[in-house]
């Protein structure tokens, strides 16, 4: 899936926020959002991932129109996964369980996953039970349950120290089918980032590619 | 479906105040349509003792207040139909330091429906007791009604309450006591299915009036007076409960946003949410429905064993009243979760993020 975004104007209240955004994001590839804090790039995430709706703009997944999608909640479930800050699981059920939450009855590859990200022997621990790296890579498999094209991360290592950061975008890496869009301060993700798209004051700056 | 179990031990605290505020409001309505059921079967079986039909003064449809012609019984013997007419005078007086007695002036014929446990059967100026009302009174050999001394010659064993706490006499010394010479007939019948008895009474005398005893009971003032009463309470404890319910589950559902907020971003439809938090209520409903239960039965031993209360208030729960009473609570449980359950599926994913952002 390719998506594409079409003049974006986003507001909070009468704060113009985004303005006039037009981008696309390709398949299979690790897409930075970088800009210094407050330069949109959260709210730019959230437009993009159908969490929130855009003023003015259309968002399209491949041909589909995002806002003409009558079940969000199964659109989700197929094509999108979440990722936020503070990796949050449900802390009454195990890693597995959290998981396992929004799988398709189709997704088979749990066993799979846990064992791609490390977390085989933590299964069955509790959210709580385990360190924030380990959090973090349960709530990437979780996100990455149901094989979306895309996965959206809000600064995914914003909690972690620097080996566990440069963990989290090698992991990125190693799903070559989903296209990660990650917003974040943190200037490691150049290494591992295919698209940069550099924020200012609501503006996109620069979209520069980095490898081909 | 997600585990409910898990997520109500996770949030202890505050299923246990769900579970105890829908312990008291279940147990309220236990009580009270036990009680009131209680008294109304008590006094029903009482009646429908030889009783098919129910003979009372016309348009008094009272069997404290009405007061018929003892001399109308013979005229009713002789209907082909009928086999027995028992005379009774229903009243209620002091006895000793009881305040409140319940007195019954009965046919020689009626005797035989109290068994005795010692003694013989009252002649002129003599009671038997019931024995709940013996032991209160501490085996007495006399006892004094209405300022009038009678000898006790015997106690007989009821399980109707009311006979069990009440006073058995000679008709004529009741109608002394009470100033009337019957208060009803109950007349036993050969053939049930027959209509024409009814019919047959009411055109002996202008002043009585024939019903059979189910359509007396089913009409009469006094219980309805308590089952409207015993409804209207029961009704607010229902909504209590469920007051309870929703006021807790708002906070519950406050607490664990972010869990519903996770749930929304990987797709799982509101749908699923509500049924979720529905479900755990359910669950708690269902363990605190057989809490208010064995505490009610508790509750009902002691009143019934509580002097005070001479064995007059006896509660019975039946199984249909057991099953309405489950029902109900579990329909208190979905209607108080309800609202805030919809809430909980509307929690958008959107603040997992601006968490982040503030
Ligand atoms: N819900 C909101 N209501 C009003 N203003 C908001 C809201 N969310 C964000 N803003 C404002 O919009 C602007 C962009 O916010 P956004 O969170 O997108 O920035 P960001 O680039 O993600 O910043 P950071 O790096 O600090 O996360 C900021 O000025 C912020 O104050
Ligand atoms: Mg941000």
């Amino acid at each position: 899936m390719t998506l594409r975004a079409n003049n974006i104007e986003h507001f909070y209240g009468s704060e113009h926020i985004l303005h006039n955004i037009s981008l696309e994001i390709m398949p299979k590839k690790i897409t930075a959002i970088i800009g210094e804090s407050g330069s949109g790039k959260t709210t730019l995430l959230a437009i993009l991932s159908s969490l929130l709706k855009p003023t003015r703009g259309t968002i399209y997944y491949d041909d589909i129109l995002l806002s003409n999608i009558k079940n969000i909640d199964l659109f989700r479930k197929k094509n999108i996964g979440f990722v936020f800050q503070f990796h949050y699981l449900i802390d009454y059920l195990t890693l597995k369980e959290n998981i396992a939450l929004g799988a398709l009855k189709e997704s088979d590859n749990i066993e799979e996953l846990i064992k791609t990200l490390g977390i085989s022997n933590l299964a069955n621990r509790y959210g709580n039970e385990v360190s924030g790296g380990e959090r973090q890579r349960a709530a990437i498999a979780r996100a990455l349950v149901n094989s979306p094209s895309f996965v959206f991360a809000d600064e995914p290592t914003g909690n972690l120290d620097t080996k566990n950061a440069i963990g989290v975008f090698e992991l990125f890496r190693n799903f070559k089918d989903t296209s990660f869009i990650v917003a974040t301060h943190d200037k490691k993700i150049i290494d591992y980032a295919d698209i940069i798209i550099e924020m200012e004051d609501g503006y996109v700056k620069n979209i520069s590619s980095q490898r081909t | 479906m997600i585990t409910p179990l898990k997520a109500l031990r996770k949030n202890k605290f505050k299923t246990a105040l769900i579970f105890f505020s829908m312990v008291v409001a279940i147990s309220a309505i236990f009580l009270i349509s036990a009680i009131s059921n209680g008294i109304v079967g008590m006094y029903s079986t009482m009646l429908k003792t030889d009783g098919d039909i129910i003979v009372t003064q016309r348009g008094i449809a009272d069997t404290f207040f009405s007061d018929i012609n003892y001399t109308i019984k013979k005229r009713i013997e002789k209907i082909s139909n009928v086999k027995e007419v028992n005379a009774l005078i229903l009243g209620a007086a002091p006895v000793d330091n009881l305040p409140i007695v319940g007195i019954y002036g009965v046919s020689e014929n009626r005797f035989d429906s109290y068994k005795l446990i010692s003694g013989i059967y009252p002649k002129s100026n003599e009671v038997i007791m019931g024995q709940k009302i013996y032991k209160m009174l501490n085996s007495p050999k006399k006892i004094v009604i209405s300022k009038k001394e009678f000898n006790v010659s015997g106690v007989f064993k009821s399980k109707i309450g009311f006979e069990d706490g009440g006073v058995v006499m000679r008709l004529d010394d009741g109608s002394k006591i009470f100033h009337k010479s019957t208060s009803i007939f109950l007349v036993s019948l050969k053939d049930i299915e027959s209509k024409n008895t009814i019919t047959d009474i009411n055109h002996l005398n202008s002043d009585i009036e024939a019903k059979t005893t189910d359509n007396f009971i089913d009409n009469y003032n006094q219980f309805k007076i308590i089952k409207t009463s015993s409804d209207v309470i029961s009704a607010l404890a229902f909504l209590m409960g469920v007051l309870g319910i929703v006021s807790m589950m708002s906070m519950v559902v406050n607490d664990r946003k972010v869990e519903f907020g996770i749930m929304r971003s990987v797709g799982l439809p509101s749908k699923t949410i509500i049924i979720k938090l529905v479900a755990e209520t359910i669950i708690i409903a269902i363990f605190a429905y057989i809490f208010a239960l064995a505490l009610s039965y508790i509750v009902l031993e002691i009143i019934q064993n509580t002097q005070k209360f001479q064995g007059y208030i006896n509660g019975e729960i039946t199984f249909s009243l057991g099953a309405l009473i489950f029902f109900t609570s579990v329909l208190m449980a979905i209607v108080g979760t309800l609202l805030p359950a919809i809430w909980a599926s509307r929690v958008d994913p959107m603040s997992l993020i601006l968490r982040g952002a503030y």
